[in-house]
């Protein structure tokens, strides 16, 4: 059993290195969704996917010997309403959860006040909910179907391997599969607009992309010459 | 040093980060941000106003009590500081600040909608691409849809903000 000290550690330790990989990267959550669907540049959207699969058979296999640490909470239609307003304000602010701090630790003045005015909805939210006690959480969580609060009860793979018989690892056959077309589907796409510009790389249409809105043409330059071309963060 | 020299290769980013997540996930659990900055917040609003006042809001008395021994702020902290290291180490850390007043205001409604977001939902973007929806969980598809549509949303409004 590991300690609070060495939890910390850990989380601290793999952050750092999220960090370093990020930076060097260029990965935007982002632009995974903005680009592709403004630009059709895929970039960050087949790391997201290849990163998905590689995590749903991870995480499948250790459910499925009694490993890990899934997360319990009561699955509701408050994850949908969170996450569409999620959706655009990372758009507007130009950058999500995790490009918030990696360009905050390079100096991104507009991430850091990015961070401000989340942790400001974060606490004003908090107030929120203090009045209304929507959605449940805590020790309020009963981990059963709640229709006056519009909650789903507990249902990820362990759940439902507990209470089906049916072991996760057919769950996560189906999803991985399911993320592994998608990718497929991605690399047709990419070819077949490749094909009749006669280009060679994507890369060629990621420098293409307008510089209007997104991390596509930044991503596409050598480090070295990069700049935070993001409307929303400046320069 | 050639690493800070170069550009990586995304999906070679990715690729590693959800290696090591599974460790993650093993020891402690996912990785995820939107926690971490939830107790930030708590955390930074503790500091100013105090701990008896702090402990009149239930959110904070019965969700998340303000404490520095939660692992996952040190996941932020540690993207932020990983980042600082890496764009020091690659000559890529310089001052950049919005210079229009649009961008400003967007950013921080942006800033706003994600803070507000995270606290109904209970996830954030990362924990849900990288957390829930590997785990199969419900809520993770739930949050997926949410936040495909809510980006689309977005960018329609976006574009629209730009060509005014």
């Amino acid at each position: 059993m590991i300690t609070v000290y060495g939890q910390c550690l850990a989380a601290f330790v793999f952050g750092t290195t999220v960090g370093v990989l990020v930076q060097r990267s260029r990965w935007c959550n982002t632009a995974a969704l903005r680009d592709a669907m403004l630009f059709k540049s895929y970039r960050n959207t087949k790391a997201l996917l290849i990163a998905m699969m590689i995590l749903t058979v991870g995480f499948t296999a250790m459910i499925s010997i009694g490993n890990g640490n899934p997360m319990r909470f009561d699955v509701g239609i408050n994850q949908f309403i969170g996450l569409f307003l999620f959706g655009i304000g990372m758009v507007f602010a130009g950058a999500c959860t995790v490009s918030s701090w990696v360009k905050t630790g390079e100096g991104n003045i507009g991430a850091l006040w990015a961070l401000l005015f989340l942790i400001v909805g974060l606490f004003v939210s908090s107030l929120v909910w203090s009045f209304s006690f929507w959605p449940l959480a805590g020790p309020s969580m009963t981990g059963q179907a709640n229709a006056a609060a519009l909650q789903l009860g507990f249902a990820d793979a362990l759940t439902l391997q507990r209470d089906t018989g049916v072991p996760a690892i057919v769950f996560g056959v189906i999803q991985a599969g399911a993320l592994y077309t998608l990718y497929r589907l991605i690399l047709r796409r990419e070819r077949a607009a490749l094909v009749p510009q006669g280009q060679e790389t994507p890369t060629s249409i990621e420098r293409a992309a307008s510089p209007a809105l997104g991390c596509a043409a930044t991503m596409a330059k050598p480090v070295s010459s990069t700049r935070d071309t993001l409307s929303t963060l400046g320069e | 040093m050639d690493f800070f020299k170069k550009s990586l290769d995304p999906i070679v980013a990715l690729a590693i980060i959800a290696v090591l997540d599974i460790f993650l996930f093993m020891i402690v659990g996912a990785w995820t941000v939107g926690g971490g900055e939830t107790m930030i917040a708590g955390l930074f609003v503790k500091s100013l106003v105090g701990a008896k006042e702090m402990n009149r809001i239930p959110f904070w008395h019965l969700v998340f009590k303000p404490t520095w021994a939660y692992w996952k702020i040190y996941i932020s902290l540690g993207m932020g500081f990983g980042a600082l290291v890496s764009a020091i180490l690659s000559k890529e850390f310089y001052w950049r600040v919005p210079k229009h007043l649009s961008e400003w205001v967007m950013i921080t409604i942006g800033g706003l909608l994600m803070g507000i977001g995270i606290r109904l939902s209970f996830v954030c973007n990362v924990s849900t691409f990288l957390g829930l929806t590997p785990e199969m969980n419900l809520g993770g598809y739930l949050a997926v849809s949410g936040l495909v549509i809510g980006a689309w949303v977005g960018t329609l409004v976006y574009k629209k903000v730009l060509e005014a």
